[in-house]
């Protein structure tokens, strides 16, 4: 039923997506759909394989079984990179000591699209200056990104995503050291830009009680799919399924010892 | 004294030299530091080392080598070393920086191999080790001049995708930039850098020149632009200063210029000491 209320057209397509790492099984038998315009939380426990879903999708990792479809294009022939923004999960830790400036970092967002032996034009750094001044950092243009917070370094690799206008957004565990406050604001932004912009976004959190009260698609990872649907059919049988997703995991702990 | 520097060619080809070296040691140091890979330069100088002393057994044993500069067995090697670093960095992934101690260990091994050869140390080693003046030849500088452009070239052409690269290498193959050319060509002119400095400050000290002036530029830049200019304002004042002591003096150039460099880093540390301390 949720499926044809979204109706839009398939942007990402997983089919019987399986991956191991070193022998061991992360992703088994994943059957996935994206549709245009979908605002989807992936929520697991730790380990569960939500980062490796996200990596194959982004053709970091190749899968060891089954195929991966991006705005209907096999992952191989997949070439328009800038459709699709990315903010990865330590985004907002780590690089504090790199010297670069706000205006830098989110310009750094057009390199893949504007191409090889080619400047940034007045119009690209108007642009990513707009981009700035929306996710809420105009007065820190040009400040070090070593001397921003948490929150507000965040800001700066979504903008980063933002730049290049993509159609499709994967942030992987944005919040995590984001003050409360932030974490609210982030979402709303979010919020904005998909109605705003019809950007399909797909989010993955540990924080499921924050996350859910804003997509509208959730689906629940623990090596395999357990569920997958609207956010509302989540809220109804959420009990339920988070019982046999971590239920699982912890009868697979005792089991070991 | 100062005059003597336009009288001389041997002191002019020094003092262009040192002025090229100065401009792009510390830009490919900003890059190379930005991404934990200052010790890159270590590794590419000892296997450099080993091919100048390839190039002098090559030179004495083997007549169609008679006339050709050890210069250019030391790029060649260089280069050669510096894919030999690129490949390790992938079957060492979980432990990208053993690449570069397992580099310099083998041209360090080779090279004492190959002078044990060439009848131990003599005076045209030390030059290549630590860097003298009177040594510097025409074509030496026109190697210098060649690396020097290709450097310029490449970081004015492809200056957002190297910064891009640097600065996040997951989120730059992501957006489909190609990391794995950029990096590849990038090592290279490092390796092509290092083989054409060692005239002036010598294999050993090279790195120091690669990133000295890069550590003092990092405290005060704010920006990455302004990153590269200050570490390239700081390596210019090193090495003039350095050369112009050195010469005055009679001091080993290399030792000179990168004397100058620490002093340059420890002025601009207390400076940022003292701020601070005013400050509160």
């Amino acid at each position: 039923m949720s499926e044809s209320k979204a109706g839009g057209e398939p942007i990402v397509r997983l089919s019987s997506v399986t991956f191991q790492y070193d022998g061991k099984s992360v992703l088994e038998q994943i059957d996935f759909t994206l549709h245009k315009g979908d605002f989807c939380g992936i929520v697991g426990p730790n380990g569960s394989g939500k980062s490796t879903l996200l990596k194959l999708i982004l053709g970091l990792l190749v899968p060891k079984q089954g195929t991966v479809e991006l705005f209907g294009k096999p992952l191989s022939k997949f070439r328009e990179w800038s459709k699709i923004g990315y903010v990865a999960q330590q985004a907002a830790h780590g690089t504090g000591g790199f010297p670069a400036t706000v205006r830098e970092v989110v310009l750094s967002g057009l390199t893949g699209k504007v191409g090889l032996f080619r400047w940034f034009t007045k119009e690209h750094k108007r642009h990513a200056e707009e981009v700035i001044t929306r996710v809420g950092l105009g007065e820190k243009i040009d400040a070090h990104i070593g001397t921003l917070s948490g929150g507000q370094r965040q800001r700066v690799f979504i903008a980063r995503a933002l730049v290049a206008q993509p159609e499709l957004l994967i942030l992987d565990e944005p919040t995590v050291g984001v003050d409360q406050e932030s974490i609210e604001q982030f979402y709303r932004l979010l919020r904005t830009l998909k109605d705003e912009s019809g950007l399909t976004m797909m989010i993955v959190s540990h924080d499921v009680g924050v996350m859910s009260q804003w997509v509208n698609k959730v689906a629940c990872l623990q090596q395999r799919l357990h569920f997958h649907g609207s956010s509302d059919e989540f809220a109804r049988a959420e009990e339920q399924i988070l019982k046999r997703m971590y239920g699982d995991s912890i009868r697979l702990l005792t089991h070991h010892h | 004294m100062l005059a003597d520097w336009w009288q001389y060619d041997f002191l002019r080809y020094t003092l262009f030299s040192g002025i090229l070296i100065g401009l792009i040691c510390p830009v490919l140091g900003t890059f190379l530091i930005v991404r934990r890979l200052s010790m890159m330069a270590d590794g590419l100088s000892h296997v450099t080392l080993s091919g100048v002393a390839a190039g002098m057994l090559l030179s004495k044993k083997v007549v169609i080598f008679n006339s050709v500069n050890p210069l250019f067995f030391g790029m060649l090697f260089s280069v050669l070393g510096s894919l030999f670093i690129e490949r390790l960095r992938k079957v060492y992934r979980a432990y990208q920086d053993l690449a570069i101690p397992i580099t310099l260990s083998a041209g360090l091994g080779l090279f004492t191999v190959l002078i044990s050869v060439v009848d131990g140390f003599n005076a045209d080693l030390y030059a290549y080790l630590f860097g003298k003046i009177v040594t510097v030849t025409e074509e030496d500088l026109y190697a210098l001049i060649g690396v020097a452009v290709a450097v310029l070239i490449t970081v004015l052409l492809i200056y957002k995708e190297l910064f891009t690269v640097s600065f996040d290498e997951e989120f730059a193959r992501v957006s489909g930039v190609s990391h794995r050319w950029i990096n590849l060509w990038f090592t290279v002119l490092v390796a092509l850098t290092i083989a054409a400095s060692m005239r002036i400050v010598g294999v050993l000290l090279i790195s120091a020149l690669i990133t000295l002036p890069v550590a003092a530029s990092l405290q005060l830049a704010r920006s990455f632009r302004q990153a590269i200019l200050f570490a390239i304002l700081f390596a210019e004042v090193a090495v003039l200063s350095g050369l112009y002591l050195a010469y005055w003096l009679d001091w080993a150039s290399g030792g000179t210029i990168v004397l100058a460099a620490v002093l340059i880093l420890l002025a601009v540390l207390a400076t940022k000491r003292i701020k601070v301390m005013v400050a509160r």
